[in-house]
């Protein structure tokens, strides 16, 4: 018997417009289910909504005092009357840019920590799928959040929404590529440069300082403003704030929503290129497999 | 040849050497990661800055007016920056124990760990001396930082204060063996640990006095232990008027040390006895 040896030239793959769906499709399903195989994300859905945004709430309280001095004090300052409603829609954005830095920006990492990011790079597929698959089941997940807190903020903290549901789902709409535009370009980022817990340290920590998740920008030191004015979350939190609570309509949202398009588009275009480029180098040094 | 004979012999000095050993590889694993060392002592920076702005709004010329009604202090930042440092010794327990367990498991080397001829709960010993250093460390790092941001203004005396913390904290790791006896067996850790530190944070008042909680969330605060030791160091360090006397809220401190000593270890042994059985120890 004579064994017959064939020179490969070409890679088996046959990579297409559908291998890449079905790939997409294939890592959509594998993140899913492993996001309902820990059932501890149920706690997670009805409670964080809830105590997150009350330990703001209950300071708010102590500095307003027994007799609500204070209070009086911050509605001189701020012209904010509901400032429960305002904290609790603050808190929520900045919990909602939280998680997908945490799961869409720690998705490859958590690969690479797993030991599989290296094979599963090696398999022919479109290789953004990997991120673009992480982030759909999380998005999913995200509004039903989302959903039980506005749900939860009338029911236990007594949040009154008087504005309309339709602005604010199209604020939210708007908000979708920037918040995921930045956790594309985050999780590039941390597989090169692995300390991820100290980058989402940064980010969030940015937000929550320069966006005003419990108060208004206007009480920022002058030099904070303009940096505030550079980040997509506080044209999120602005808008939704003024969609869901207040009567003031499209025309109040208006310039929040062209700001929102426009760093979507950036946000996007960013990680996308972050994408590429960490892929070229990391093929380049070797260096995917490490941790 | 068949031996009954275990062939490791356990004794104090190797178990010291275990500790010894194991300590130093948390702290190599620590500080190779240098930014996420930073980013420890400035993060509570990050958290307090919302609390710093939104208080302002509330001030007349830097003074709290309503929040000295709750606390008896119109200095709203020394109050709670004190409480985010013993909120970080809250968190290195749920996080530095509970989820080391965690990470053993998912880098597949709980199962070896665990065969090793030492008392398992010395091996939580071990993972929280650096952790407990490590948290001592970046906690006066951070009383520093946020002293030169926010303002941080002690009238009391500083000893009495760090005398009365002492056996909250003991009996705060105590309460840590049976955390991560639970951990042990839920698995999924991530959203255990975190929420519970974060709900403990806020009952006990790290935030804000709990006097501020409404009627029927009060008696959750005043049955943790955490809530006294927090209190009684506001009050030796910052002079703010306190739940109970010192004197009290310090004997309930230290008979709460010696009851989650005890508790804690217990149930840890419990739970660790029931997952051997179940052989469940290496799954994630």
């Amino acid at each position: 018997m004579t064994v017959q040896s064939i020179t490969l030239t070409r890679s088996l793959g046959r990579p297409s417009f559908l291998s890449g769906l079905r790939a997409l499709w294939a890592v959509m399903k594998r993140e899913w289910m492993i996001f309902v195989r820990y059932p501890s994300w149920v706690i997670s859905l009805f409670i964080w909504p809830i105590i997150f945004p009350l330990s703001y709430v209950l300071t708010a309280q102590a500095l307003s005092g027994r007799d609500g001095s204070g209070m009086a004090q911050f509605q001189a300052a701020t012209g904010v009357l509901d400032i429960t409603g305002y904290i609790a829609i603050g808190t929520t954005i900045w919990m909602w840019q939280n998680v997908v830095l945490w799961n869409v920006g720690f998705s490859l990492r958590n690969e690479q920590l797993r030991g599989t990011l290296e094979s599963n790079w090696l398999s022919p597929t479109w290789r953004f799928a990997y991120l673009l698959g992480s982030s759909a089941p999380q998005l999913l997940s995200m509004l039903m959040f989302l959903t039980v807190s506005a749900i939860e903020f009338v029911l236990f903290l007594g949040v009154r929404f008087d504005g309309s549901l339709w602005l604010t789902l199209l604020t939210i709409l708007f908000a979708v590529p920037s918040i995921y535009g930045l956790g594309f370009a985050f999780a590039s980022l941390v597989i090169t440069l692995k300390e991820a817990n100290a980058f989402v340290f940064l980010v969030r920590g940015i937000v929550m300082i320069f966006c005003g998740i419990t108060f208004p920008i206007s009480i920022l030191p002058d030099w904070m403003r303009p940096i505030a004015a550079w980040l997509p979350q506080t044209y999120i939190i602005h808008a939704i704030r003024s969609a869901s609570l207040s009567t003031d309509g499209l025309s109040a949202i208006s310039g929040d929503l062209k700001a929102l398009a426009l760093f979507g588009i950036f946000w996007l275009t960013i990680g996308y290129l972050v994408f590429n480029w960490m892929e070229r180098r990391a093929r380049r040094t070797g260096a995917i497999g490490q941790y | 040849m068949e031996s009954n004979l275990l062939l490791s012999q356990p004794t104090m000095a190797s178990h010291l050497r275990a500790l010894f050993a194991i300590a130093r590889k948390d702290w190599k694993q620590y500080w190779r990661y240098p930014l996420n060392a930073v980013s420890t002592v400035f993060q509570p920076v990050i958290w307090l800055a919302p609390v710093y702005f939104m208080g302002k709004a509330f001030s007349v010329n830097g003074q709290a007016l309503g929040f000295a009604q709750y606390s008896g202090t119109t200095d709203f930042m020394s109050f709670i920056i004190l409480g985010a440092v013993l909120g970080n010794f809250i968190n290195a327990v749920f996080w530095g124990m509970g989820y080391a367990l965690k990470n053993d498991m998912d880098a597949g080397v709980m199962e070896s760990n665990w065969l090793t001829p030492i008392p398992r709960l010395l091996i939580l010993v071990g993972r929280s001396l650096t952790n407990l250093f490590v948290t001592m460390v970046t906690s006066l790092g951070m009383l520093v930082v946020c002293g030169l941001i926010f303002g941080f203004h002690p009238t009391g005396d500083v000893w009495s204060a760090v005398l009365a913390v002492i056996p909250m904290l003991i009996g705060l790791y105590g309460f840590g063996f049976a955390f991560a006896g639970l951990v042990l067996i839920v698995r999924e850790a991530n959203t255990m640990v975190d929420m519970s530190a974060f709900l403990v944070q806020i009952f006990s008042g790290t935030d804000f006095p709990v006097t501020v909680l409404p009627k029927w969330l009060l008696p959750i605060a005043l049955i943790l232990p955490l809530t006294y030791g927090i209190d009684a160091a506001r009050g030796l360090l910052l002079k703010t008027d306190t739940l109970l006397s010192i004197r009290v809220e310090v004997t309930l401190l230290i008979v709460f040390m010696f009851i989650m000593l005890w508790l804690g270890s217990w149930i840890f042994y419990r739970i660790e006895r029931r997952v051997r059985m179940l052989g469940t120890l290496g799954q994630h």
